[in-house]
């Protein structure tokens, strides 16, 4: 397994390292000082000791100023290589006795000193006085040489490293060893995080190898793994089944429409070929009746002759009828020519083609401001011819009658109304106002086919419009057309759908 | 006194301490440093040796330094002894005439003088705990305890150690390596 720089293996080892190397180094120092200073006293311990025996037995050489027991006593020293020096001196500060014995006495400080032991350059001086009974009777002066204790040290201090370098190259062991046992876990389960991110495989499951933190840590790791993997399933088996819902409606509304479009079309084609194939039979019982009305008709009685004409008179509502139909059929299937159409010209058109109705009648039109606006001319003025006869018709018994025809602009569309104070209706049936052949009056009241509002319902719809209606039973009522502002492009989605 | 005599005396001294009894009689100054050093011993052998404690009357009784005959010292032993204590005793200096005065001593200087009355001294004292000094050569072949000798021209010390433990008294060893130990035999004297 290599580790990438600044892993979390490398820290732990270097953690160790720096910990254990600093304590090793720390400690060496402790040792090497505490040794030193040890070592010292102990030297000057000795030294004193040493000292203090050779004062002792100095003391009757003094008292009795032999100068060659002294240097003889002196001379026990040469048993210890590291003592340099050392001088007697007599009460009175006097050189008395001299080690090693043919050393020039210039070697020796004139005077003793200061009672005590000093370090002086690489050399321990002890000063002891000699006392018999707490009497002084000289001065005994020692210099010992610190080779042994820098040899002393030296050693140490070479121990104290190789102690040191064995210690790190063993922690350095043991750091890497430890390390593995929390960098491997949080190895194993970073490239486990890895592979789930790289290749959202929500299969992959961390290895749980040990139970600390750190197998907590993968344990939750997993858990979360399963979670994730459980609802991943879940979503995309969801997915699936939106989409496989999605396309069969979709397939399902395709086929609807395709088969409503080809009844759509059959029942256009019959009604169509039916209402066009009605005619001539239609034409022919007109005519024939129309004939024997003129070739009989003097020789035929009253009642007769009535029958005739309302022979005559259905044939024409019938075929009346028949146009509508026709008309109402063309308008479904007729190309739209898209254009501005001015309302107003097309309100004054419209008014003065049905001028042979409104002969005997006394109507107040209330014209309003009329824009202009976008659609098929032709479909249009169809409708609005509905409306405006519709509006004649029904206030036939009114005097005076009162049409008013305006343009309500709203936010998106242009709302287009026909009001009338005639016979109105019952709010109760405005659904099957716009109906084919529904009718809320009945035609001996007021004749019409049925067919009217119908068609004023697909041409308005055709337009991406919409239509619908107010009234009151007697108190009139009002025909709104609602026409799109951007009115050429729904349209046009209209018709292609 | 020759006038030679008296000058070369005072070279010699003034050189060394170097000198005879025969000189140390002509020479003034030379024989006054002998016994200035002669009487520093006497007061270093107060603390060199031990004596039985019956020797003293009390703890703090002092330390008798006795000079049987003429006094070498002069003034010497008296300035040295001054004020000084050993073991709490305090040294005091007596002056005898006779073996009959001599009654609480520790240390006894016998003087050349009395060399002639030397044996009779010694066998007075018997073994009473007094630690004998003498000048004589054969002083310790005598029987005395320690006696002063002076080798190439310095003062050696010669002690009888039979005679002091005979006499209840204990010699430091740091002092006995500072001396020449003679061997008598016991019952010499």
């Amino acid at each position: 397994m290599s580790a990438p720089r600044g892993s979390i293996r490398q820290k732990l080892v270097t953690a160790m390292m720096l910990t254990s190397t600093t304590v090793v180094i720390l400690t060496g120092a402790a040792l090497i000082i505490y040794d030193t200073i040890s070592s010292r006293q102990s030297l000057t311990r000795r030294l004193t000791t040493q000292a203090e025996i050779l004062a002792a037995n100095s003391t009757a050489a003094l008292a009795f100023e032999n100068t060659d027991d002294a240097r003889q006593l002196l001379s026990g020293l040469k048993s210890d290589p590291s003592a340099v020096m050392a001088a007697l001196y007599d009460r009175r500060g006097q050189l008395f006795a001299l080690y090693p014995a043919d050393a020039p006495a210039s070697m020796a400080p004139a005077a003793p000193g200061k009672v005590g032991s000093r370090f002086e350059s690489q050399t321990l001086v002890i000063i002891e006085p000699v006392e018999e009974d707490g009497r002084m009777l000289g001065t005994l002066y020692l210099k010992s040489d610190l080779r042994a204790l820098t040899v002393r040290r030296r050693v140490f201090a070479l121990v104290v490293l190789l102690a040191a370098a064995g210690s790190v190259a063993v922690a350095f062991v043991l750091a890497n060893w430890l390390q593995s046992g929390i960098a491997g876990p949080v190895r194993l389960l970073a490239n486990a995080a890895e592979q789930v991110a790289q290749g959202r495989d929500y299969s992959v499951r961390a290895k749980v190898a040990s139970d600390d933190e750190l197998g907590l840590l993968s344990n939750a790791f997993n858990g979360m793994l399963g979670e994730i993997q459980q609802r991943d399933a879940a979503l995309r088996a969801s997915e699936a089944s939106l989409r496989q819902l999605n396309s069969d409606l979709e397939r399902r509304v395709q086929a609807r429409t395709a088969e409503l479009q080809v009844s759509n079309r059959e029942l256009e084609a019959f009604s169509y070929s039916v209402s066009h194939d009605l005619r001539a039979p239609l034409r022919h019982v007109d005519g024939f009746a129309d004939l024997l009305t003129r070739h009989a008709g003097p020789s035929l009685d009253d009642k007769s002759r009535r029958y005739l004409a309302t022979i005559s008179d259905s044939a024409k509502s019938m075929g009346v009828l028949i146009d509508d139909l026709l008309s109402f059929s063309r308008m479904g299937r007729s190309e739209m020519q898209h254009a501005h159409v001015s309302l107003r010209e097309m309100v004054a058109e419209v008014r003065q083609g049905m001028s042979s109705d409104l002969t005997g009648r006394e109507i107040v039109w209330e014209i309003g401001d009329l824009p202009d606006v976008v659609g098929d001319a032709a479909m249009l003025r169809a409708a609005l011819t509905n409306l405006l006869s519709n509006a004649v018709k029904y206030t036939r018994g009114r005097s005076p009658a009162r049409i008013s025809i305006g343009v309500r602009e709203e936010n998106d569309e242009i709302v287009l109304y026909v009001r009338d104070n005639g016979a109105g209706f019952d709010m109760a049936y405005q659904d099957k106002l716009f109906g084919v052949f529904q009718r809320l009056h009945s035609a001996e009241e007021f004749e019409g086919t049925g067919i009217g509002l119908a068609n004023v319902r697909r041409i308005v719809q055709r337009h991406g419009g919409r239509v619908w209606a107010e009234g009151k039973v007697g108190e009139g009522a009002a025909f709104f057309i609602a026409l799109p502002r951007a009115g050429s492009a729904q349209a046009q989605h209209e018709e292609a759908a | 006194m020759p006038l030679l005599m008296r000058r070369l005396a005072m070279v010699l001294a003034a050189t060394t301490l170097s000198f005879t009894p025969a000189i140390a009689a002509t020479s003034a100054p030379a024989v006054t440093q002998e016994y200035d050093l002669k009487a520093a011993f006497l007061f270093n052998f107060a603390q060199f040796v031990e004596w039985p404690a019956q020797a003293f009357a009390s703890p703090t009784a002092p330390i008798v330094i006795g000079v049987l005959g003429e006094d070498p010292f002069g003034s010497g032993l008296d300035e040295i002894v001054e004020g000084e204590t050993v073991h709490e005793h305090p040294l005091v200096i007596r002056r005898y005439h006779s073996i009959a005065q001599i009654d609480s001593c520790q240390i006894l200087f016998i003087s050349l003088s009395e060399s002639a009355r030397l044996d009779q001294v010694l066998k007075a004292l018997g073994h009473r705990s007094v630690l004998t000094v003498g000048e004589a050569r054969d002083f310790t072949d005598r029987s005395g305890m320690i006696g002063f000798d002076l080798v190439q021209r310095r003062v050696r010390l010669r002690i009888n150690l039979v005679a002091a433990t005979d006499a209840g008294l204990t010699i430091s060893s740091k002092l006995l390596r500072q001396a020449q130990i003679v061997r008598t035999s016991r019952g010499s004297n």
